[in-house]
This record gives structure tokens, C-alpha cells and sequence, in this order.
């Protein structure tokens, strides 16, 4: 009887949060791959149909999208945004292991990028990128490094960089906050055992301190991915793609594709080479780990 | 040899401390110079005059109060529904043991990755046969289901915490199982929910692709919409766009100041013992 009771409080408290995520998450999701297979565009809502793989075609096609050159983007955008922000991230938590003096209010003024949103910050970042008035410019030509002002996101062979090195800057805190929690769970008899056998610094950190929160890196690298992949936000304020798409990907053409031009099929077409290229990511990610946890 | 170490360290935390500040300050910088200094050569890195002109234009030339109220007003209410289901969701999660709850908590880590621009579509077009395009309460519904997979595992790890000797005491005492939740549960949890409702605000406060596909008439732009159609807006240069921006980022930074701990605790919790 009392058991019953219970099951029925229960449901009662978990239905809300069910019902919601399965009717406007679940449900838009699956459909979504109905779409992607439809002549769907809202400007000609009264002609929706199925048409095969007619998307997909098109956006291997659109000469005004090549799609090669996206899907290159794309990696560069997440591998190169990814191995500074973990780099960079990981070598600001190692200078904060030790407390020293005003570490909470340090971390205050380093983190704080974390809790902005990349529409924003993408938004900073193309005025300081700006061509004619961007302080990026100023500060490389009193440095002497550049001679006149570069059109950072106007000139397709600096676009792609521009972005790159603005979401780096933007992912540094996430990293820094979960290595720091991960490194000030090693237990510093470890490294006691090490200093005794008259282990440098480097010899600790790639013999006791990786490994040890190696768990920790392996969980933020695979979510970081997976967010950077799906992260159009700052691409789409700083460059919208261009010039000549030399700073597109694929989330951004996307959100091009669903907001400018409200062709619906086309962009769930492209979502769906998001889920599959993400799908193979993890798959692989994941048989990579699972190799190198067997090999220990 | 240590000093040298020290000082090296200490250069390290600089550079890292100015490249952290720089986007901000120049940000601020910009949004209080006078409107001929911001677009001049060589750049004044200290303005000679504090003026106040482009909030002054932002407000003049557009509804800006209306979209911080419009923002205001949509955030905090997702924020509180979202905390306010995911609170029992999270409870039940915790406490009680049934058939299926391995495969839930699994697919909520899995609507995770999803992100909500890809199910923009489906989402534009069940609402327009609803006829529920161009209405903030949309976008409180939106919201709201964004935020619940994280909110409620993360109401569940909180919960997961509190050991259930002290409702079973409460209990015994004679208190029904929700009284002992409300009296001695909650309580006990209320850093863990400040810490999800202040995620939830800075999220649904920054929402950007969803708010811009829903919401089409000025008067019910957030923040983010507005900014967004600044960008083409002929007339808004960057003064009045440094004011906006500014503006846009205050509300999260105060939450990130008074939070800051319980987030990075509630957000580390759970990927450092996994």
C-alpha cells in the first residue's frame, strides 16, 4: 500500500519534466529528419512534399555554399578551437593550483567569459577585429608586426582565423574551472613520493598529474567537442559566414539557411550531416578511449 | 631560482588576467566615449571625456527598456519554472527506485547534445499551427524545456547529497513525506538551487536562435533580437551597439559574481566524479 502511494507522488513529480522534454525536444527531433526529406520552405507552404534525397543534393551542389571547403571549416573550427582552448585552459589551471593571495577574486575576473553569451562576445570581438577602428589593428601596428590595417573579417584569408582565435578566448574559463576542480583533487602524496625520487615539474605533470585526472580531461574534451560543434552563435555575429563563406560551417550555414531563407528542408538536410558527423566523432572518440583504457 | 620561478608565475597570471579583461574593457571603453572619439585614428585607449551620448541614442532610437523588460520578464520566468519542476523531478529521481529510471537519466544526458537550433524547425512549425509565433509565453515554454535535462540532473546529483536518514526521521516524527521535503530537504539544498537558477537565467538570458525565429514584432524583441537586428539596422553604429551590449551583459554578470562558487561547484560535481 505504502509503496503505491509513493509511485503515484512519483509520477506526479517527474511527468512535468517528461512530457515537456519529450513533446518539444523528442518529438521535434525525430521529426525534424521528416523534414529534411520534404520540399518544405515557408515561402511556399502550401507546396510541401517528399522529395528524396533532392536536399541533400542541393546542399552538396549550392555553388554558392561549397561544401567542401565548409566541412573544412568545420574541422578546423572545432580541432583548432579545441586544442588552444584545452592547452591554453589546462596551463591558467596549473598557475592556479596553489592558493596565493586574492585567488577568488583572480578567478572572478579570469572565468567571467564563461558566463557570456557568444553572441555577444562574437559581437566584441568583430569590433575589435574591425578593419578601420579595431583595436587588434592598433595594437599590431604599434608592435610593428603589421604596417597598415588588415580587414581581419573582410578578407577571406584572415576570416576563418579571426573567428577561431575569438572562440578560443571564449572557451579558456571552461576548461581552467573543471581541470582546476579535477587538479585539486590529486593527492599530494603523490607528488611527495615523486619529489623523494627527484621528479622535476614536467616529469610530475606528465607522470602523476595527467594521468590522474585523465578521466576528467577524456569527460571535458568529448563535451567541449560536441558543444564547439554545435555552436554557431559567434560565427553567425561576427562574419555571418563570409566572406565567400571563407569562415562558414556547418551549424551556421544551417541557421543561414532556416532564418535568411526560411528553406526549412534544406536546413534540416544540414542538421542531419550535423547528428551523423557528431554520431562518428563519439563512436570513434569513444572506441579510442576504451582502446587505451584496455592497453593500461 | 624560486624567486625566478615566482615572478615567472606571476607574469603568467598577468597575461592571462589581460587577455581575459581586454574584450570587456574595451567593450565599456567604447560605450562611454564620446561619440567622435569612438571612430577615430590612432585609437584612444582612455577616453578624454565619460559620456554618457550612446546610452542616451540607445534609448532614444530604440525600445531598448522594452527589450530588457521583454528579457527580464522571459528569463526569470523560465528560470523559475524550469527550477521549480526539475526541484520534484530531480527529488523523485533521487529518492525513489523504478523500472526505468537508468534509461531517463541516459536519454537526458542525450537531449544534452542537442542543441535547440536543430530543432528550430519542427519547433517554428508545431507553434505557427498553434498559432503561438510572435508571444513571449512561447518562448517561457521554450525555455523552461531547454533547461530541464541539466536542471534536473543536476537537482538529482544535489539531492543524491542530503541523506535520507533526515526525512525518515522527519517522519517519524510524524511530518508527511512532502512536508519533509519543504521543511527539511529544501533548505538544505538551496545553495544547489541558487546554483540552478542562476545557470538557467544566464542561459535562457542569452538565448539568441530561438527567440530571433519566434519573435518578429519590435515590441516583443529580448535583448539578443534586438542586438541581432542592430546589426543591419541602418543608423546603429558601433557607439549605440557598445551601449547595447554593455547592457546585455550586466544582468549575467551580477548573477556570475553573487553564483559564481555554487555554479562552478554544481558544474564540476558532477565531471570530476564521473
Amino acid at each position: 500500500m505504502k509503496k503505491n502511494d509513493n509511485s503515484k507522488i512519483f509520477l506526479i513529480m517527474v511527468l512535468p519534466s517528461l512530457i515537456s522534454v519529450i513533446l518539444l525536444t523528442f518529438v521535434p527531433f525525430l521529426s525534424s529528419f521528416f523534414i529534411a526529406f520534404q520540399n518544405y520552405n515557408f515561402h511556399d507552404l502550401s507546396n510541401i512534399h517528399f522529395i528524396g534525397f533532392e536536399n541533400f543534393q542541393a546542399v552538396f551542389n549550392d555553388v554558392n555554399f561549397n561544401f567542401l571547403r565548409i566541412l573544412l571549416n568545420t574541422f578546423l573550427w572545432v580541432i583548432v578551437s579545441l586544442f588552444f582552448q584545452f592547452v591554453l585552459g589546462l596551463g591558467l589551471a596549473l598557475l592556479m593550483k596553489k592558493p596565493f593571495k586574492g585567488r577568488g577574486i583572480y578567478s572572478g575576473l579570469v572565468f567571467y567569459p564563461w558566463a557570456l553569451s557568444g553572441f555577444a562576445i562574437g559581437l566584441i570581438w568583430a569590433w575589435m577585429f574591425n578593419g578601420q577602428f579595431g583595436i587588434i589593428n592598433d595594437i599590431l601596428q604599434k608592435i610593428g608586426l603589421i604596417h597598415q590595417n588588415i580587414g581581419f573579417l573582410s578578407d577571406t584569408r584572415y576570416s576563418l582565423m579571426s573567428v577561431i582565435i575569438a572562440n578560443i578566448w571564449y572557451g579558456i574559463p571552461f576548461f581552467a574551472i573543471m581541470l582546476l576542480a579535477a587538479l585539486q583533487s590529486v593527492p599530494l602524496e603523490l607528488y611527495e613520493a615523486a619529489e623523494i625520487d627527484g621528479a622535476g615539474y614536467f616529469i610530475k605533470l606528465f607522470k602523476i598529474t595527467i594521468p590522474y585526472i585523465k578521466p576528467v580531461i577524456i569527460n571535458t574534451v568529448l563535451l567541449r567537442t560536441i558543444w564547439i560543434i554545435n555552436f554557431p552563435e559567434m560565427i553567425y555575429a561576427m562574419t555571418g559566414g563570409g566572406p565567400a563563406n571563407s569562415s562558414n560551417i556547418l551549424s551556421v550555414q544551417m541557421i543561414n539557411k532556416i532564418i535568411n531563407f526560411l528553406d526549412f528542408g534544406e536546413g534540416a538536410a544540414i542538421g542531419i550531416m550535423i547528428i551523423i558527423i557528431m554520431s562518428i566523432y563519439i563512436i570513434i572518440y569513444l572506441k579510442i578511449i576504451s582502446r587505451e583504457e584496455l592497453a593500461f | 631560482m624560486k624567486i625566478i620561478e615566482k615572478f615567472m608565475k606571476f607574469i603568467a597570471l598577468m597575461l592571462y588576467l589581460i587577455l581575459a579583461i581586454i574584450p570587456l574593457y574595451w567593450i565599456i571603453i567604447t560605450s562611454v566615449k564620446d561619440i567622435k572619439e569612438v571612430f577615430v585614428f590612432p585609437i584612444k585607449y582612455l577616453p578624454q571625456v565619460i559620456s554618457f551620448e550612446s546610452y542616451r541614442s540607445l534609448f532614444a532610437f530604440t525600445n531598448f527598456a522594452i527589450y530588457f523588460r521583454n528579457s527580464l520578464m522571459v528569463a526569470l520566468t523560465a528560470s523559475f519554472g524550469a527550477l521549480f519542476i526539475t526541484m520534484f523531478s530531480g527529488y523523485a529521481m533521487s529518492r525513489y527506485g523504478f523500472k526505468f529510471k537508468r534509461n531517463i537519466l541516459i536519454s537526458l544526458f542525450f537531449t544534452q547534445a542537442i542543441p535547440s537550433f536543430l530543432v528550430l524547425v519542427p519547433l517554428y512549425t508545431m507553434f505557427a499551427k498553434a498559432g503561438m509565433l510572435d508571444k513571449l509565453p512561447s518562448l517561457m515554454i521554450l525555455y523552461i524545456n531547454i533547461m530541464i535535462p541539466f536542471s534536473m540532473i543536476m537537482a538529482k546529483s544535489f539531492f543524491d547529497r542530503i541523506p535520507i536518514s533526515l526525512e525518515e526521521a522527519a517522519q517519524v516524527d510524524g511530518c508527511s513525506r512532502l512536508q519533509a521535503l519543504f521543511k527539511i530537504v529544501l533548505p538544505l539544498t538551496l545553495p544547489g538551487l541558487s546554483a540552478i537558477f542562476s545557470f538557467c537565467f544566464i542561459n535562457t538570458w542569452n538565448e539568441l536562435f530561438l527567440a530571433v525565429m519566434f519573435i518578429n514584432s519590435d515590441l516583443k524583441m529580448t535583448i539578443p533580437v534586438a542586438l541581432n537586428s542592430f546589426i543591419s539596422k541602418i543608423g546603429v553604429g558601433w557607439d549605440i551597439m557598445s551601449a547595447g551590449i554593455v547592457i546585455s551583459l550586466i544582468p549575467t554578470l551580477i548573477i556570475y559574481a553573487f553564483a559564481q562558487r555554487y555554479i562552478v561547484a554544481g558544474l564540476t560535481g558532477g565531471a570530476v566524479k564521473g
